[in-house]
């Protein structure tokens, strides 16, 4: 019987990279036959194949780690790296919605009434439930803190009931941001105001339901004893992952809800 | 070696500390079943991850890949469908 006499993780042959690859052109190609052919099946069965494949790559990775080891210190560099730069592009995602939106505010066209926000728009109280959103998120960034500490001191009750806040935090704003959009006297087919706050307030949105579905993740993985208090990389990677969304929200607030109104 | 045994030993003394933790709270308890699935996914039986959990693993690979074959030719059938000139009345 042959052992490997490095630290390195040699993976098993797996399905999940191509049958990623053809999940995600089902979802382009489904997207474009939904808007141009008013057809909905290829969509639907990309959603569908990108979830079972995500829910088992990721399952495959907890197998890997907890149940065989292989997560050594090179390769938690390596998953460090990488979630790293996961999150920087997803920074420069960011960067691009906030480009159009200083692009159409910083110089408004005179469709727009020279002015911004443009001429006929009503905008949202910055001091009403934006703000409340922008104490949600601050306190949920406490709160995941405290599950890190709780977690590092091997202290599970406390690191559960850290954890359970910060996820019920991140559903309350995302209720709240829901009941924001249903109620705002604007659409996205006002003007480019509409377009830059939706695309950009919403991209923010989804990432927070992401943020929560990883933070929920975390949370089975920690109630069934998956996390040592030196060794829970998952959680360290849902945790930075659960700043950057705080960092971007509050980009947002300040540049269009602050300053754009 | 020694990270397994490290690793495994750090397991033990958490699982001894939230088995204490657990006595005295009022959170539910879960038993630590790792070690159980450690011995599972350890088996020498030369099944790759993605099918080494059983019966389970195998239905749901068969149906992801289902889906997604299907699905992958139908797209670029309805693409090959899409690209072809209108029949004129």
């Amino acid at each position: 019987m042959t052992h490997q006499t490095h630290l390195f993780h040699m993976v098993n042959p797996s399905p999940w990279p191509i049958m990623g690859a053809m999940a995600a052109m089902m979802l382009t190609v489904g997207l474009v036959l939904w808007f141009h052919c008013n057809l909905n099946l290829i969509l639907l069965l990309g959603l569908t194949s990108t979830l079972l494949i995500m829910f088992q790559w990721w399952r495959d990775i907890v197998r890997e780690s907890t149940y065989l080891g292989h997560h050594t210190p090179p390769v938690q560099k390596g998953l460090r790296y990488g979630m790293i730069l996961f999150i920087t592009s997803e920074v420069f995602f960011f960067l691009g919605f906030f480009w159009a939106f200083y692009h159409s505010s910083l110089a408004p066209t005179p469709e727009l009434g020279g002015q911004w926000p443009p001429t006929g728009i009503t905008t949202l109280d910055p001091f009403e439930v934006p703000l409340l959103n922008t104490a949600v998120l601050l306190a949920s960034g406490v709160t995941v803190t405290w599950a890190h500490h709780s977690l590092m001191e091997a202290n599970r009750a406390s690191a559960i009931h850290a954890l359970i806040l910060t996820i019920i935090l991140g559903l309350y704003f995302t209720a709240l941001q829901a009941m924001e959009y249903y109620e705002a006297p604007f659409t996205i087919a006002d003007s480019s105001y509409g377009s830059t706050f939706f695309v950009a307030t919403g991209f923010h949105g989804l990432h927070v339901i992401i943020g929560s579905t990883f933070l929920m993740t975390c949370l089975y993985r920690q109630t069934m004893h998956h996390f040592t208090s030196n060794h829970h990389f998952g959680f360290e990677a849902a945790a930075w992952y659960w700043h950057f969304v705080d960092v971007v929200w509050l980009f947002l607030y300040i540049s269009i809800y602050w300053w754009g109104s | 070696m020694l990270q397994g045994a490290k690793m495994l030993r750090s397991l033990l003394t958490l699982r001894q500390t939230s088995q204490r933790t657990i006595n005295t709270t009022s959170c539910r308890q879960f038993k630590n079943r790792v070690p159980e699935k450690q011995k599972l996914f350890q088996e020498e039986d030369g099944l790759p991850v993605h099918l080494k959990g059983g019966v389970t693993d195998h239905l749901l690979y068969r149906t992801t890949m289902a889906v997604t074959v299907f699905g992958t030719i139908y797209a670029v059938y309805e693409l090959f469908v899409a690209g072809m000139p209108k029949k004129q009345k």
